[in-house]
C-alpha cells in the first residue's frame, strides 16, 4: 500500500510536469555561445556579434551568452567553461572583396560538430543580412520553428520635409540601410511579392495620386493604377495577383480589390465615411479593415461580395490600424481620453471571430502593426520619451526587441 | 522484493522520460550560402513633375481650417468657402482648382489621407453649392504630410488641419 501510494504521487507530480512543457520558459531554451574567430577586433567585429545575439534573442528558441568569447575556428575543441552550454557556435569574419564567414556549429558537451557553412557577400555594408542568414540557418539544422523573416527586407517611407519624403530599404534592425528612391512624394510602401522583389508605393509627384510598382533589383517601374484624392495599396494576395486598394474614384474613400494582370476592379465596400485599410483574411474570401461607420475608427470584418459589414472590435474609441494574417487581427488603439499632448497607442492581438484579445504593448506610442509573413512575429513603430524605434515582438516565445529609428515614419512593411 | 524492483523501475522510467528537455536533433552539415539578397537599385524622382513644396492656399483663396478629428464645415469657415467661390467665378475661366486635404499628425497610415481626403470633399461640395463646376475640381489628400508648423502646441495642429486651394491647368 506504502508503495502504491508512492507511486500515485509520483505519477502526479509528473503530470504537473508535463503541463507546464507546454509553455516555453527560458529553461527550454537552447543555451549558447558565440566564439569569434576574427582575428584582430575591429568596429565590424563587435556589430556582427551584436546581430548575432540580437538574432538569437528574438528567435525565442535560444538563450545566447552575453559574453563576446574569442578563439579559433580551426579548433575542434570546446573551453571548458562553455562545457555546461548546449551549443557553441564559432565563426570567423574576414573582409576581402566583400564579407567572408565560416560558421561551425557544435554540441557543446560532446564537442561534435553539427554543422560548417561558409558566406560570403560581395557588400561589406550588407553585414547585418549575413548575420541573419547564419542565425536563421543554424536554428533550421536544430529544427526549430521557422524564423526566416530574419532575412527579410524591411521597406519604409519617412517624411523628410514637407511634401517630401524617402523610400528607404533596411534590415529587421535598421543597421542596414538604404534609399531606393529620393526626391518628391512617394509613401505607402507595400511588397508586391513574397519573394520581395518589388514593392508598391503611391506617387504625389503628379496631378492625381498614382500606384507603381517598383523592381528593387533592376529598376523598371511599372505603373498600375491612378485615383482623385487617396491611393495606397493596402495588401497583396498570398500569390501577388490580387492587391487591396483603398482608393476614391468619386472623391469617396473605399476599399477596391483589383487584379494585377486585368487591372479590373472590385468595389469592396461602400460607405458614405472613411473605410481604409483592407487586409485579406486566411483563405481571402473576406478582409477586415479601418471605418468610421459608427463615428468614430473602429476595425471591421466584411466577405468579398457580401453585403454584411460586422462590427470586430469592441473596445477603444480610436482603433485606427489594422493587419491580418490567417485568422489572427492586430490593431492599434488609442487610450488617451486627451484629444492632444502624451498619447498613448496600444498594439491588441485578436482571432478574426473577435475572441482571445490580448494586449502586446502597454506604454508609449504604438503603431503601423504588421506580421511577419508566417505570422509569428510583429513589426511596430514606437515612440516613447521623444525616441523613435522599431519594435519586434515574437508571439510565441514573447521575446520584444526595440531598435532606434530617426525620423517621422510615414509607412513600413516587411 | 519483487514488487519492490517493478516500482523503482518505474519510477526511473517516469524520471528519465518527465524530466528530459527535448532537444531537437541537429541535421548534419549545411553546405553552401546562397540566399541573400543581391545588390538593390537607387532611383531619384526629384525631377518628376516635383511639387512646389508651398504651404496655405494660393491665387488670392484662403485656406480651411477644421476641428480635431473632423470633416464637417464649421460655422465660421462659411465666409471663407464665400470668399474662394467669389475669387474662382473671377478667375477659374478654363483652369480647375485643386483641393489639397491635410490633417495634424494624430492618426497613422491611411486613414488619415482618407479624412484629408474627406476635408476637401467638404469643401468641393460647399463651393459645388456656391456655383462651381464641379468637373473643374481636383481633389488630393496629403494627410499629414505636409504641416504649416511643427510645434506641439494646439494652435499648431489647428493650423495643420486645413483645406488649401490652389489654381492649376
Amino acid at each position: 500500500m506504502r508503495y502504491l501510494l508512492m507511486f500515485i504521487v509520483t505519477l502526479q507530480l509528473f503530470a504537473v510536469d508535463a503541463t507546464l512543457k507546454i509553455e516555453k520558459d527560458v529553461e527550454q531554451r537552447a543555451r549558447i555561445s558565440l566564439v569569434d574567430g576574427s582575428g584582430s577586433s575591429s568596429g565590424m567585429n563587435e556589430k556582427f556579434f551584436n546581430t548575432l545575439f540580437s538574432d538569437l534573442k528574438i528567435s525565442g528558441h535560444f538563450l545566447p551568452d552575453h559574453t563576446h568569447h574569442r578563439g579559433s575556428v580551426a579548433n575542434g575543441t570546446i573551453a571548458p567553461s562553455l562545457k555546461s552550454k548546449d551549443y557553441v557556435l564559432k565563426y570567423a569574419l574576414s573582409q576581402s572583396g566583400g564579407l567572408k564567414a565560416t560558421v561551425k556549429l557544435f554540441n557543446a558537451s560532446d564537442a561534435s560538430l553539427l554543422a560548417v557553412k561558409d558566406y560570403r557577400i560581395g557588400s561589406a555594408n550588407k553585414y547585418p543580412f549575413l548575420a541573419h542568414k547564419i542565425i536563421s540557418d543554424i536554428n533550421a539544422v536544430l529544427k526549430y520553428p521557422d524564423i526566416s523573416w530574419l532575412n527579410r527586407y524591411v521597406v519604409f517611407s519617412r517624411y523628410t520635409t514637407a511634401k517630401r519624403s524617402v523610400i528607404i530599404l533596411a534590415d529587421y534592425t535598421m543597421q542596414y540601410q538604404k534609399t531606393v528612391i529620393r526626391g518628391g512624394l512617394n509613401l505607402f510602401p507595400k511588397w508586391a511579392d513574397s519573394q520581395q522583389k518589388s514593392f508598391y508605393y503611391t506617387s504625389f509627384n503628379g496631378t492625381l495620386p498614382t500606384l507603381y510598382r517598383l523592381n528593387i533589383y533592376n529598376g523598371s517601374k511599372t505603373r498600375i493604377t491612378s485615383s482623385q484624392g487617396m491611393l495606397v495599396c493596402s495588401d497583396v494576395s498570398q500569390n501577388g495577383s490580387r492587391i487591396l486598394l483603398t482608393m476614391a474614384p468619386n472623391a469617396q474613400p473605399d476599399i477596391y480589390e483589383m487584379s494585377v494582370a486585368s487591372r479590373s476592379l472590385r468595389q469592396i465596400t461602400n460607405f458614405a465615411g472613411i473605410d481604409v485599410g483592407g487586409k485579406y483574411l486566411g483563405g481571402e474570401r473576406s478582409i477586415v479593415f479601418v471605418s468610421n461607420r459608427l463615428g468614430y475608427a473602429n476595425i471591421f470584418k466584411k466577405a468579398i461580395g457580401g453585403s454584411a459589414v460586422s462590427q470586430l472590435v469592441y473596445r477603444g474609441r480610436d482603433n485606427n490600424a489594422v493587419d491580418a494574417n490567417g485568422n489572427k487581427v492586430l490593431y492599434s488603439s488609442r487610450e488617451s481620453h486627451n484629444s492632444f499632448g502624451l498619447n498613448a497607442f496600444n498594439l491588441y492581438l485578436m482571432s478574426a471571430n473577435g475572441s482571445g484579445t490580448r494586449p502586446l504593448t502597454t506604454t508609449g506610442v504604438n503603431q503601423f502593426p504588421r506580421f511577419s509573413a508566417n505570422g509569428n512575429a510583429v513589426l511596430y513603430v514606437k515612440q516613447y520619451q521623444n525616441r523613435s524605434s522599431v519594435g519586434y515582438i515574437n508571439l510565441a516565445s514573447k521575446q520584444t526587441l526595440l531598435f532606434p529609428l530617426g525620423g517621422k515614419v510615414q509607412s513600413i512593411d516587411w | 522484493m519483487k514488487l519492490k524492483t517493478i516500482l523503482l523501475l518505474a519510477i526511473i522510467v517516469l524520471l528519465t522520460s518527465g524530466c528530459s528537455q527535448k532537444k531537437p536533433k541537429p541535421n548534419g552539415n549545411a553546405s553552401d550560402a546562397n540566399g541573400i539578397a543581391a545588390d538593390t537599385v537607387s532611383i531619384d524622382e526629384s525631377g518628376v513633375n516635383g511639387q512646389s513644396g508651398y504651404n496655405g492656399s494660393s491665387d488670392g483663396m484662403k485656406s480651411v481650417y477644421f476641428d480635431f478629428g473632423k470633416y464637417n464645415l464649421s460655422y465660421d469657415m462659411q465666409s471663407t468657402i464665400a470668399l474662394n467661390a467669389s475669387v474662382l467665378r473671377q478667375k477659374l475661366k478654363g483652369r480647375k482648382v485643386k483641393l489639397e486635404g491635410n490633417c495634424d499628425e494624430f492618426g497613422t497610415d491611411e486613414y488619415n489621407y482618407a479624412l484629408g481626403l474627406k476635408r476637401a470633399k467638404a469643401v468641393k461640395d460647399s463651393l459645388q453649392a456656391q456655383g462651381i463646376n464641379a468637373g473643374q475640381i481636383v481633389l488630393v489628400s496629403f494627410g499629414e504630410s505636409n504641416p504649416q508648423c511643427y510645434e506641439a502646441t494646439d494652435d499648431c495642429y489647428a493650423r495643420n488641419r486645413r483645406v488649401d486651394l490652389h489654381l492649376t491647368r
